[in-house]
């Protein structure tokens, strides 16, 4: 995620959504649920990582694992972090995002038991870094500045979308990797592709230190 | 690929299952951009579901924010120069027609704006405070000024301040009603938020300008029925402009 350009303008308008959560007090869950799923799904950070995950996953059982976990570890560190208003630096944080990326897409590789001789667990994993996608989450939500009126329920009903979200972009990407895999090239395209998903894991990392350095 | 389970034929989903999910995925995804996502971003909402969950009103405000800041940018460009209060039809910051009261004319004619001094450094910001102190003590002013705020109505009134000047402030909106605000500065190329708050009745302090330029308030009414703000001010400022 990029972090939030919000400019003080002449007139003190915010546009957008951190500008409409500005003007509004109270609870609006609807509303809250809208902007979790709008920021899962255009969180390109999130869905490479989800990709990464689920890419060799072919049974719903052990996608609906691996995907729980992640929910557990971003709802918790999101709610706590907005709560104990933990706000991490949003450069820092998505560059950790970008390397749970990197991390990933070198574990579909097979790339720990090439180097390490052993595999490191994947569940564990996939839960530590939903850990820090969800410290993401409440950085960003800190950075919306939600009215303390209601801040729960909003807050909760926010999580509840950025699940919705995720469900939706899982959606997704699982129909096309069900065209994708079946094909006879998919194990030939599989190798370059979790190579291509570690290039993005890159570029996401570098773009958010150079802007942790620049801004 | 060490860690992969290679699934056998039969694991994977059919073409026709895959199919299917398409279609389905289609459908659900034109419901969900008609009904969610264009209350949600544009208000706009020819279903009528936005407006049922609510999402319709996020989608107006957000134009609406767009929209003024827009303005915003256009009129920096502009680089405006502060009009007298007194001299000036009411014309609110967005687009909504205006319904404000008649201002209350300020005590003295209005003086003309005086010209922003260039921006110290080095040894002279000492020097200058001084300077500035003192002639901001010769301008003592106290206005009082009633507006209509419409459901969605923003109004911006701002004093012309010298670095360092302090103007005391008390506004209050007429009974039930409450109105968000923002204290904030701007001039110079510099803008600052002193304050921000959301459903709030009234307010009153001492308002100290960071630096010279113009210093005040934008109200903005998001309750459902128009109300009036009364604001009065007191203390170091040449004008107070709209």
């Amino acid at each position: 995620m990029a972090a939030s350009a919000s400019p003080v303008q002449a007139h003190g308008v915010t546009a957008g959504d951190q500008g409409y959560i500005q003007e509004i007090s109270g609870v609006n869950l609807i509303p809250f649920v809208y902007l979790g799923a709008k920021h899962m799904v255009t969180g390109y950070d999130h869905i490479l990582f989800l990709l990464g995950v689920i890419f060799f996953l072919y049974r719903v059982k052990h996608i609906g694992i691996y995907v729980s976990l992640f929910a557990l570890g971003h709802s918790t560190t999101m709610l706590l972090g907005v709560y104990f208003n933990v706000g991490i630096n949003s450069f820092i944080i998505d560059a950790i995002i970008g390397l749970s990326v990197v991390y990933k897409a070198l574990d579909n590789l097979g790339a720990y038991q090439r180097w390490l001789g052993f595999q490191p667990n994947t569940k564990a994993a996939t839960l530590i870094f939903g850990f820090f996608h969800g410290f993401g989450l409440s950085t960003k939500i800190l950075e919306y500045d939600i009215a303390p009126d209601g801040l729960l329920p909003n807050l909760l009903a926010f999580n509840v979308g950025v699940e919705i979200g995720q469900l939706l972009a899982l959606g997704a990407i699982l129909i096309v990797m069900g065209f994708w895999r079946r094909s006879r090239s998919f194990m030939r395209h599989a190798y370059t592709a979790n190579v291509a998903m570690m290039a993005a894991g890159f570029v996401l990392i570098g773009y958010q230190l150079t802007g942790f350095v620049v801004l | 690929m060490y860690n992969t389970d290679m699934p056998t034929r039969a694991e994977l989903p059919t073409t026709r299952q895959l199919v299917r999910s398409t279609i389905i995925a289609g459908c659900s995804a034109v419901a969900i951009l008609v009904g969610i996502v264009l209350p949600s971003e544009y208000g706009v909402d020819p279903t009528g579901i936005g407006e049922v969950l609510n999402l319709t009103e996020m989608g107006e405000i957000k134009v609406q924010l767009a929209l003024e800041a827009e303005a915003d940018a256009a009129r920096d460009a502009v680089a405006a120069t502060p009009v007298p209060l007194s001299s000036t039809p009411a014309t609110p910051s967005n687009a909504a027609p205006s319904t404000a009261a008649p201002l209350a004319p300020p005590a003295p004619p209005a003086p003309p704006a005086p010209p922003s001094p260039e921006r110290q450094s080095g040894l002279l910001p000492l020097l200058g405070t001084m300077v500035v102190s003192n002639a901001a003590a010769q301008e003592m002013r106290q206005d009082e000024v009633t507006f209509t705020l419409e459901p969605g109505e923003g109004v911006e009134i701002k004093m012309v301040m010298e670095e360092g000047a302090v103007a005391s402030y008390a506004w209050v909106v007429s009974e039930g009603g409450q109105v968000n605000y923002d204290t904030h500065g701007d001039g110079g190329g510099q803008s600052i938020s002193y304050e921000k708050g959301r459903g709030v009745a009234s307010d009153e302090g001492q308002l100290t300008a960071a630096f010279t330029g113009n210093h005040g308030w934008f109200w903005r009414n998001r309750g459902d029925a128009s109300v009036a703000v009364t604001l009065r001010t007191n203390g170091a400022y040449s004008s107070i402009v709209r």
